[in-house]
């Protein structure tokens, strides 16, 4: 962040603070709330000296003030958010039982706190008393810190596992609405299964799983990332004729594309994969793909992420980026670079990849059939 | 390029303005980071119910090591589902009690492989400050007390650094700064780092490549250098303004670290390679020195290594020469370290080997915890400190 964006920040920021604060009394002295500020806006560069005696006197903040500085973790950069945690751990250890059950609850409910905020309050309560926290929860499936979502999710299940199987069954499909970190919509989904009632887990995730993809090109000595071949000319749809696509429908649990299956087993060559999928909406959504290979994603033909990297482990969602999409149909071009390492482990060629709103939770969907 | 074939060099703490305590282990592996405790006996059975001074649970996972500061035992780990919040906690030296605990949210990448964790770099003081570097990039520097003095978000600065294998250079405290090695297929970079103020002294570019050994201090009669691997060789540079004076090309372990003994850089390079500091031909190769994952140590005369299938070996480091082998039972993450008399080789489900290793390799005792072990123990005052993925127990000193 520039100097000027983050005094522009700063200022915006005092006033937010001041604005979402409930009454005169829990309003910041003006030293607190400049403290605030500036632990908020951190950034690279920062005279760090000067952040640690903010957050020294943000330690000894009173009770009844800690609002505010839990509200600011809302629009604090990276570092800001940690140094506001800093002294926020410091003024919640110092006062121990003084930052009573009450207000914490409170604090946990208060949806204009961002979820950082409410999480750190929960985590508060929690450690003083851990009943009062664990009866919270029951109201938290719909919950925005996904922490606190999954807590409610397990609980959920756990309160469920001494009701008959009836209520076990409704308590897992709710549950796999609410859920969204990957393992355990899986945990849930394979109870589901095991229970009678077939779950989809690929299906539930929203993988992309029908795609055409192109044939091998070259990517000798890694070239190929950087070199613009046909199928990424096009503006839209990929400029290449469509009876050189050949479709491809992933019946992988995490919607994998195994392009070693698809294409050919080589080292050193690419592939492209196109696929058309509908969002309800037009609108900012996330495109997260992973990968053990060197990967570059376009969305309606403008590229969104590239990553040169090979064999370095994979994962759901291991990269992700913000793409605008339109409502309707919508193309997701994705290239995906294979090395010409020889170890054993370096023979992997796949990729899979979902649309998802910030939580995870799937957007996009596609038509059924064959791959357009 | 300066040669520095004239220079006497040791490898060891360079004095910095800290108040480190002779019975301190304040990094990873140790101090100067060599693994060796000489002088100290430690005792020889313990057991999850015998010889254990204390046991401290911790929150999350972790693979690094513990470091041990005055009458603090200092420790990291990472929680979540995302494994994206950041632990530092200090425990009692004398009870195991927590004494303070700080987290805070990961800024940079927090996949890694299973076997790693996100705290994998062991921390490091210099007795007045603990720096804790995690697989994100974010890089930690509290006082004793546990207040934040500053804090460096490295994969901010440098966005495409980190690798999803998990990072695992541990910091270094070099004199007055600490050095960082980020070495990944994206940004990868090294930097020395104010300890009092968190601003770069420099920061250089390094090959695109990814590695998890560790950098090590070097005293040189022209003042501290720090030594930095990767798979493609070593090289020396100044503290003071980060030149380089003198690299060695050649195969090199990513994960095993250097040992330096003597005027000898002994390499992990398809067994050791022994090169003469400043030299470029190794003095000697030891193909059967083979060290896996863990790092070789080297001490008095002698070097041993561990290899992947879990045979220990040692060697003389005057010719590479080989004095005997023994076959440990497991996997072996955790670096042997050196204890008085005694080596210590604690494998991947908690059996602690102790071998006597004056002459020909021998086993004396193996004692059992319960867990799954990556991290070096630690050793200060005679205690073992022996860190699992989710506790910490201290092998009480001998009687």
């Amino acid at each position: 962040m520039s100097r000027r964006r983050g005094m522009v920040f700063v200022m915006v920021l005092v006033g937010g603070g001041l604005i979402g604060l409930r009454g005169s009394a829990a309003e910041p002295a003006a030293g607190v709330a400049a403290d605030i500020a500036r632990l908020a806006a951190a950034a690279p560069g920062d005279d760090q000296l000067a952040l640690a005696a903010a957050a020294d006197r943000l330690a000894t903040v009173a009770a009844d003030r800690i609002r505010a500085p839990l509200a600011a973790l809302g629009n604090a950069t990276p570092a800001g958010s940690n140094w506001l945690r800093s002294g926020l751990d410091r003024a919640a250890e110092r006062l121990g039982d003084g930052l009573k059950l009450d207000l914490l609850a409170e604090l946990v409910a208060d949806k204009e706190l961002t979820p950082r905020g409410r999480s750190l309050a929960f985590g508060w309560l929690e450690a003083r008393a851990p009943d009062r926290a664990a009866s919270l929860l029951a109201g938290m499936l719909d919950e925005e810190a996904l922490d606190l979502r999954r807590a409610a999710v397990a609980k959920l299940l756990a309160d469920a596992a001494a009701g008959d199987a009836a209520a076990q069954l409704a308590a897992h499909r709710q549950a796999l609405e609410a859920a969204r970190d990957v393992d355990q919509v899986e945990a849930i989904a394979t109870w589901l299964t095991e229970h009678g009632a077939p779950t989809d887990v690929a299906e539930t995730l929203g993988f992309v799983r029908r795609w055409l993809v192109s044939d091998a090109y070259d990517n000798a000595g890694g070239g190929g990332f950087a070199q613009a071949y046909p199928p990424e000319q096009g503006e839209a749809a990929p400029g290449m004729a469509a009876a050189d696509w050949k479709p491809v429908v992933s019946s992988h649990n995490h919607g994998e594309i195994d392009l070693n299956a698809a294409v050919a087993t080589k080292k050193g060559v690419l592939a492209y994969a196109h696929a058309e999928v509908e969002m309800p909406a037009a609108g900012p959504a996330e495109v997260r793909i992973g990968s053990p290979c060197a990967v570059v994603v376009w969305v309606n033909g403008r590229q969104v992420m590239a990553h040169e990297i090979y064999h370095a482990s994979e994962a759901i969602d291991q990269y992700v980026a913000v793409a605008e999409f339109r409502q309707g149909a919508n193309f997701v071009l994705v290239k995906c670079c294979q090395n010409e390492q020889t170890e054993p482990w370096a023979g992997e060629w796949k990729f899979q990849l979902r649309i998802t709103d910030p939580l995870g939770k799937p957007l996009a969907t596609q038509r059924t059939g064959e791959p357009k | 390029m300066r040669s520095m074939l004239a220079l006497a060099v040791v490898i060891g703490m360079v004095a910095g303005p800290g108040g480190l305590r002779g019975e301190d282990w304040p990094e990873f592996r140790g101090p100067g980071g060599r693994g060796v405790a000489a002088g100290q006996a430690i005792r020889s059975v313990w057991s999850e119910t015998e010889g254990i001074a204390w046991k401290a649970d911790l929150p999350g996972r972790s693979t690094s090591s513990p470091i041990v500061v005055g009458d603090l035992v200092l420790t990291t780990a990472s929680s979540g589902a995302k494994q994206d919040r950041l632990h530092v906690i200090a425990l009692d030296r004398a009870t195991g009690r927590r004494r303070w605990e700080r987290v805070y949210w990961a800024t940079g990448r927090t996949l890694c492989h299973s076997t790693s964790a996100v705290a994998a770099g062991t921390p490091a003081s210099d007795g007045q400050r603990i720096v804790a570097l995690f697989s994100s990039c974010d890089l930690f520097c509290l006082d004793l007390e546990g207040r934040l003095l500053w804090q460096r978000n490295l994969a901010v600065e440098h966005p495409k650094s980190g690798n999803d294998v998990g990072m695992g250079s541990s910091p270094r405290i070099v004199g007055d700064a600490v050095v960082v090695q980020i070495d990944c297929q994206g940004d990868a970079f090294a930097a020395a780092i104010d300890l009092a103020t968190g601003a770069d002294r420099w920061s250089v570019t390094r090959d695109p490549i990814a590695n998890w050994s560790s950098p090590l201090s070097v005293a040189t009669d022209t003042g501290p250098a720090v030594l930095m691997q990767n798979g493609r060789g070593l090289e020396l540079r100044r503290l003071a303004d980060g030149g380089e004076t003198w690299r060695w090309a050649g195969d090199c372990s990513g994960i095993a670290t250097t040992a330096v003994l003597e005027g000898m850089f002994l390499i992990p390079s398809a067994g050791i390679a022994a090169v003469p500091v400043g030299g470029r031909e190794p003095a000697w190769r030891a193909a059967k020195l083979a060290p896996g994952i863990a790092s070789p140590v080297a001490w008095d005369g002698s070097i041993a290594c561990l290899n992947r299938g879990g045979v220990l070996v040692v060697g003389d480091t005057a010719d590479g020469g080989i004095r005997g082998q023994l076959r440990l039972a497991g996997m072996f993450w955790a670096s042997p370290i050196v204890v008085g008399e005694l080596l210590v080789a604690l494998n991947t489900e908690g059996k602690a080997f102790l071998v006597t290793v004056a002459d020909k390799p021998e086993i004396v005792a193996e004692n059992q915890l319960p867990g799954t072990f990556a991290a070096t123990p630690a050793v200060a005052d005679g205690s073992l400190y022996i860190r699992s993925e989710t506790a910490l127990w201290k092998v009480a000193a001998p009687e």
